[in-house]
């Protein structure tokens, strides 16, 4: 079957934008998750003519289709289960238009978020979307699993950020369909744009976007602090919190893994406990002020040691620990399984900023209950968690217990009023959490009309099939 | 001797956690035009090889068109000697030869 497809693909398309040797297909058919599959070709349209020919051809022939944007996705929300064939939008990755005085950019959905924002530096804007993998994450694989990041406490996520969407549905055609506008305000009857953000590629191809942008900050005003404890620095987090400043950036790192980040990153500041990092955007005016009331919230509460910075630049080796968080994990993973094939499981959930100290407490608890390390750090002036622990793959009774944790940092979610996805997705790894979120809802019937829905965009499932509900 | 060099580059390549953080620096991921011309590409692609199999053509310029010029050596999160894996296989690959 994948020689057949591979050569209807070739003819509809051309030799060069279909991949069918299996050494290289294979490469798609994977993610970090470290759940991979088999797919049959991978495809890269040019163009959104080219989407629509693939969708209509996949539409005609009964063939799943998997979008794909740079494969970060940690909840097998990008693995081509069962096989089909993988689209990936790597080639396109136009930035078509900067409009400045609409405060607009029009992409392909390729782009990567981190060249998004070199372009836009030059015009004095951002855009404020920024997972922790913004120099590799596209805007298309950010669209599709509603991600956030750093700058979530200020600007929220990407349904906050996407103004009009170009999509493919799959059908006989292959329909093209603008959904969206180009002004902030809009009012085009039921919101379609917001349906798709987040629907991981189950409801359409996404294939061109009209984001917002933001101004780049004139400065900013940044506080790193270490504390003794736990309780320490969630009183300095609430005090910040209750202030009445908004700020841009407020980031979390348990002790160890703060101190393993800054190993990593070879970072000259000394770990000397639990971190908190917190900047508020601001004028040159009023930098100073800023910046000396964060130092003294950060005092006041027991931090053992402060580092501040009133500007941009001078703020970078302020969040070189936390840029490294990633790395932290991996080498926590090491440490733990040296010399073994392992997945680094990192969670992902949201509780309200009033829940987040119960919220690492039990994390912690329920960790050492099953005798897993765990290491926490988050975003967590958006309540937004990513505890995370590993596996060894030769191990299924360790895998068990994880997947075990996950499930149950997913239910202390739901009982903290928060929610077992924030920003990653819903993918493969999830779907039996989100099952658990609606029933404690009591709206397993939201459930139906999300099938409902899916079943109106893509009548025969073949859309990124088994992934959400 | 090979036997020592299949086993380094299974156990190098093999902390590989898929992040793609190696991509965005990599030179000729773009002009390559897919996955394999990149660092994450090239590594799992020895990875997967280096017990032995005919590698196809594809395979060979995924391999052959890296400049070992190190810039993914210095963002991996695995700290994974990418360069020398890359150039470990190519050896492998000439001693066995498999092109």
């Amino acid at each position: 079957m994948a020689r057949r497809v591979s050569e209807d693909l070739i003819r509809l398309l051309s030799r060069d934008k279909v991949i069918d040797d299996p050494d290289i297909v294979r490469l798609y058919a994977r993610e970090p998750s470290g759940i991979s599959s088999e797919a049959l070709a991978v495809v890269f349209p040019e163009n959104v003519r080219d989407v629509s020919k693939i969708a209509s051809y996949a539409y005609k022939n009964n063939v799943p289709v998997y979008p794909q944007g740079s494969t970060t996705d940690l909840v097998g929300g990008a693995v081509p289960e069962p096989s089909g064939i993988i689209v990936s939008f790597e080639r396109m990755n136009k930035i078509v238009n900067v409009n400045i005085l609409d405060s607009t950019v029009d992409v392909e959905v390729g782009v990567r978020l981190g060249d998004l924002n070199v372009e836009l530096a030059k015009h004095g804007y951002m855009f404020p979307i920024d997972p922790a993998s913004v120099n590799i994450a596209t805007v298309g694989g950010a669209i599709n699993s509603g991600a956030g990041g750093l700058r979530g406490a200020k600007y929220g996520t990407m349904r906050d950020w996407v103004l009009r969407l170009t999509i493919v549905l799959p059908d006989e055609t292959g329909t093209i369909m603008n959904v969206g506008c180009r002004t902030t305000k809009c009012r085009q009857g039921y919101d379609l744009v917001r349906l798709i953000v987040g629907s991981e590629g189950t409801l359409a191809l996404v294939a061109e976007a009209t984001l917002k942008i933001a101004p780049l900050p004139e400065t900013m005003a940044t506080a790193l602090a270490f504390f003794p404890t736990l309780e320490n620095l969630f009183e300095a987090y609430r005090e910040i919190k209750s202030s009445g400043v908004q700020p841009l950036i407020m980031e979390f790192m348990d002790h160890e893994t703060a101190k393993l980040a800054g190993e990593a990153s070879k970072s000259p500041i000394n770990v000397e406990g639990h971190m908190l990092l917190v900047s508020v955007d601001c004028n040159f005016e009023a930098v100073e002020r800023i910046e000396s009331w964060l130092r003294g919230v950060m005092e006041k509460n027991g931090a053992v040691k402060v580092y501040t910075s009133k500007t941009i630049e001078g703020a970078e080796p302020l969040f070189t620990i936390r840029r490294s968080l990633f790395p932290a994990q991996v080498a926590i993973a090491s440490e733990l399984y040296p010399g073994r094939k392992k997945i680094v499981f990192m969670d992902d959930i949201a509780v309200p900023p009033s829940k987040i100290l119960e919220a690492v407490k039990v994390i912690k608890s329920v960790s050492e209950e099953k005798g897993l390390k765990v290491s926490i750090g988050g975003h967590i002036g958006d309540g937004n968690l990513h505890p995370s622990v590993a596996f060894p793959l030769d191990d299924d009774t360790i895998k068990k217990k994880v997947l075990e944790w996950e499930f149950e940092i997913s239910k202390i979610a739901v009982e903290l009023g928060g929610t077992v996805s924030a920003e990653h997705g819903i993918g493969l790894r999830k779907k039996e959490f989100l099952r658990m979120e609606m029933e404690k809802l009591g709206s397993v019937k939201a459930l139906e009309i999300m099938k409902g829905v899916k079943k109106i965009f893509d009548p025969k499932g073949i859309l990124n099939p088994g992934k959400v509900v | 001797m090979d036997k020592s060099l299949r086993v380094w580059v299974e156990s190098e390549a093999g902390r590989c956690v898929y992040c793609g953080f190696c991509e965005p620096v990599c030179p000729t991921l773009y002009p390559g035009g897919h996955r394999g011309y990149g660092p994450r590409g090239r590594v799992n692609i020895a990875l997967n090889l280096v017990e032995g199999g005919k590698p196809t053509e594809e395979v060979l310029k995924s391999i052959y068109s890296c400049l070992l010029c190190g810039a993914c050596n210095l963002v991996c999160p695995a700290k994974i000697d990418i360069v020398s894996v890359i150039r470990v296989f190519r050896a492998l690959m000439w001693r066995t030869k498999t092109y």
